[in-house]
């Protein structure tokens, strides 16, 4: 046991064989002591799961090794098709670069394809901290969906039916664990590719988290694969970042949401307005202590 | 929440999980031994912000937290380190969220001169990436590295002497905790030794102040000190708070915690092995084999990089010792299990991580700290092997240290180690030299390395259980580290007791310490 392994070197095949000697006897120590081949003994006491409910909602997809691989997929195979697929021109960048704390990413939605440009926009360091908010009743309703679509783009569970509260409790522990959020405030897609009217729910977040809210904008990926279509087909996309916006002293939940709705629009307008390009010292001073309303 | 048991092993009983440094063991026990198993976790609380939120505003013996702070006041934080809890927590870590709450608060106040310091003692900095995951983003950002940086013992500019207790006892203090209109210390406890008045008398104290209660004899007249109405060791540290408290006004909080300590892919560690389902079988046998195979480098990343889910199940804040009361309740009921009677010999499996390795190596004295220190002292009233006895421990123990966090334990091992075990000898004749030695100052100051005077205290927190027990046995041990360390070394866990009973007599009887997670066998 305490002797030499045999990748060490100075022991060679005798050593190997030992490892697997040692393996075949871990196997007959389980099936024998575990009994296997016989049925649960009566004196055992009844089985408990003795696991409570994870205090935290964080989930297995933002664990080690998921993440590592996760990210071998992304960086091997998810990026390379969303370059090929969409030519991906992405404008404003700068605002994600120098991110010191959690923020949450707010999209307009209107294919399936906006997932894979905003995380190809936002780059490797942010987009490996970046969770996905995901429509529970829609991508996890079915169990192997749900596992892929958290293994293979970072999602999680969004109850856009649930209560507003719980909702609030699962993004928020991931917004302290120092998760980006990203999010798609419309609910749904649009079946035009027009902006929607925004729901309240991330001006809520931003509010009751006290994080910046990053707008951001796709043109385009409604091209590529539009609601009601399974297969992408190669377009042009453009996807553009704005500057982060703050909560402002005694702004409620539902103004802000209405701010971070205008900044889409402005952004998907085109427009190059102070109140998202900004300058050096903006961004200098959105990474400052923040001062809290209470 | 299922309580701890006892069990008794029969024929049909499943071979019990040893751990093993980075590593396990499954091990058959004689017919007729008895396996001590831990409570199940404590469902945690659901909100911690909320019920930190309400534990500030309505504390025990004290002013709200807001009421104490204003404009212009200098407001000092100052919160546990690394070696709580083990494994690390999951993020976010409660400190991260009491702080949060606590800054959010002085913000609001309008207060300028606000410093955070982590209370190390005599523990090694932390580096950068550590303090970032116990305060988390927010906080690392706006005040690292100018106002939220590693206490410095040995710094003369930043340490104070404010006085002596009734017992001539030296009490020394952060100088810029002293100098403040308030200290507010985030405390995290998970076993009924930590927190209360030692958080700031041993967390922001010097050596100076820190030697008057880590003596042998202080610790062998703690019995144990995992109980502090029987721990001498506590009964100095209340002295020394006590004084802390006439020269400095302090806020105290105390967060505890469940003790689910291990993340869903070792969920089998957390669970009693008639409990495995298939799948644990199955995570079990794959990570066994992974572990006898990996080089010691792999495992130690593997080991170090699990995070444990804890959940937070107390949070109190206001007068120290009202407080501390309050903590020991929840940590007693998430930890104690009751056990009827001594017995010959005690078997217990050493984990790869204690408190004073968190990313680092589990060395041979800290292998004697964390077995015979720590959890030979898991007991209230007496302790699970009877005097005389046998404890029989599983651990790799190779000659092997970590060069930067460990220096010190090194020349202890060559040089002290060698010429004997005996502790009262080993604090007579060689603790000052280490304590005082300029090279070991410098590492503990310019680079992450615990101060020189560590291992001595390493080895006197086992010096209760070397006077008490009759032999200590090391199963699957380094043989030549082994009898270093002034035990025996056995190949198998049957060989152990053969040896065991030249010491302890014919068919001894036997418990198993199944831990971590902790617990703590209330004998009676």
């Amino acid at each position: 046991m305490a002797g030499p392994a045999w990748y060490s070197g100075s022991v060679g095949l005798s050593a190997l064989v030992r490892s697997l000697g040692g393996a075949l006897d871990d196997y007959r120590k389980l099936r024998r002591g575990f009994h296997w081949d016989t049925p649960r003994p009566a004196e055992w006491p009844e089985a408990s799961n003795a696991v409570p409910d994870r205090p935290t909602t964080l989930g297995w997809a933002r664990m080690e090794p998921v993440r590592s691989l996760r990210w071998a997929l992304q960086k091997g195979m998810l990026m390379p098709f969303t370059e090929v697929m969409a030519h991906p021109k992405v404008e404003g960048e700068e605002w994600v670069q120098e991110l010191h704390r959690p923020v949450i990413l707010a999209s307009n939605h209107t294919s399936h394809a906006d997932t894979p440009l905003l995380l190809y926009a936002l780059g490797d360091r942010v987009r490996e901290r970046t969770v996905v908010a995901a429509a529970a009743d829609y991508f996890y309703s079915r169990r192997v969906i749900g596992f892929l679509t958290s293994l293979w783009l970072n999602t999680f569970p969004f109850a856009r039916t649930g209560g507003p509260q719980e909702v609030l409790n699962r993004s928020s522990q991931l917004l302290k664990s120092g998760w980006n959020l990203l999010v798609f405030p419309e609910g749904t897609r649009s079946d035009t590719g027009a902006l929607q009217e925004f729901r309240p729910g991330v001006g809520h977040l931003a509010t009751e988290n006290r994080v910046d809210v990053i707008p951001m904008h796709v043109r385009g990926a409604h091209r590529i694969m539009p609601k009601g279509r399974n297969v992408p087909l190669p377009a042009q996309a453009t996807v553009r970042i704005g500057k982060p916006l703050k909560v402002g002293e005694g702004e409620t939940s539902r103004s802000f949401a209405e701010r971070v709705e205008k900044a889409v629009h402005e952004l998907a307008d085109g427009a190059e307005s102070a109140q998202v390009t900004g300058s050096w010292i903006d961004r200098w001073q959105a990474t400052a202590p923040r001062k809290t309303r209470r | 929440m299922r309580p701890g048991a006892v069990v008794e092993v029969d024929r049909n009983t499943p071979p019990t999980l040893f751990h093993y440094g980075e590593g396990f063991r499954l091990e058959r026990l004689p017919l007729g031994s008895r396996i001590i198993y831990p409570p199940d976790p404590m469902d945690p609380i659901g909100h911690p912000e909320r019920a930190i939120r309400r534990a500030l505003t309505k504390p025990i013996e004290d002013d709200p937290l807001k009421d104490l702070l204003r404009p212009g006041m200098k407001l000092t934080i100052a919160f546990d380190d690394l070696s709580l809890p083990l494994p690390p927590m999951a993020s976010p870590d409660v400190r991260q969220l009491v702080i949060e709450e606590v800054v959010d608060m002085a913000a609001h106040a309008g207060i300028e001169d606000i410093q955070l310091i982590a209370a190390i003692g005599l523990h090694r900095k932390m580096t950068a990436d550590e303090i970032r995951h116990i305060v988390g983003d927010r906080v690392f950002t706006a005040f690292w590295p100018d106002r939220l940086y590693n206490h410095d013992a040995e710094d003369p500019a930043d340490n104070v002497q404010i006085g002596k207790t009734s017992n001539g006892e030296e009490v020394w203090l952060n100088r810029r905790a002293l100098e403040s209109d308030l200290v507010v210390y985030v405390n995290l406890t998970l076993v009924p030794m930590d927190g209360g008045q030692k958080s700031m008398s041993t967390g922001l104290g010097c050596y100076r102040s820190i030697k008057e209660h880590h003596t042998v004899h202080t610790l062998l007249n703690s019995n144990s000190y995992m109980h502090p109405p029987d721990s001498a060791l506590h009964h100095s540290c209340i002295r020394q708070g006590q004084i802390i408290e006439d020269a400095v006004r302090v806020f105290h909080i105390e967060t505890s915690l469940n003790n689910h300590a291990f993340p869903a892919i070792a969920n089998f560690l957390q669970k009693r092995e008639t409990d495995w389902t298939t799948s644990d079988q199955a995570a079990f046998y794959a990570l066994k084999q992974a572990t006898d195979l990996a080089p010691p480098d792999l495992k130690r990343t593997m080991f170090h990089s699990m995070l444990a889910p804890y959940g937070m199940t107390s949070v109190q804040a206001g007068q120290v010792d009202k407080v501390h009361d309050k903590t020991l309740e929840a940590v007693r009921s998430q930890m104690l299990v009751p056990v009827e009677g001594q017995t010959d010999v005690v078997t217990m499996g050493i984990p790869y991580l204690g408190p004073y390795n968190p990313n680092s190596i589990l060395n041979p004295v800290l292998v004697v700290c964390l077995g015979l220190g720590y959890l030979f002292n898991l007991y209230k009233n007496k302790p699970v092997v009877r005097e005389g006895g046998v404890v029989i421990m599983s651990h790799p123990t190779r000659y092997e240290f970590h060069s930067v966090h460990h220096p010190s334990y090194i020349d202890f091992y060559d040089e002290v180690l060698a010429d004997t075990t005996d502790s009262a000898e080993i604090e007579k004749r060689y603790e000052k030299r280490f304590a005082e030695d300029p090279w070991y100052r410098q590492m503990y100051q310019q680079s992450y390395a615990y101060h020189g005077v560590h291992p001595f205290y390493a080895w006197y927190w086992a010096a209760h259980a070397l006077a008490y027990l009759g032999d200590v046995i090391v199963v699957g041990g380094e043989r030549s580290t082994v009898h270093r360390l002034g035990f025996k070394a056995a190949t198998t866990l049957e060989d152990a007791f053969e040896m065991a009973e030249q010491t302890v007599g014919r068919y001894p009887s036997v418990s198993h310490l199944r831990t971590p997670p902790l617990l703590l066998a209330e004998v009676e």
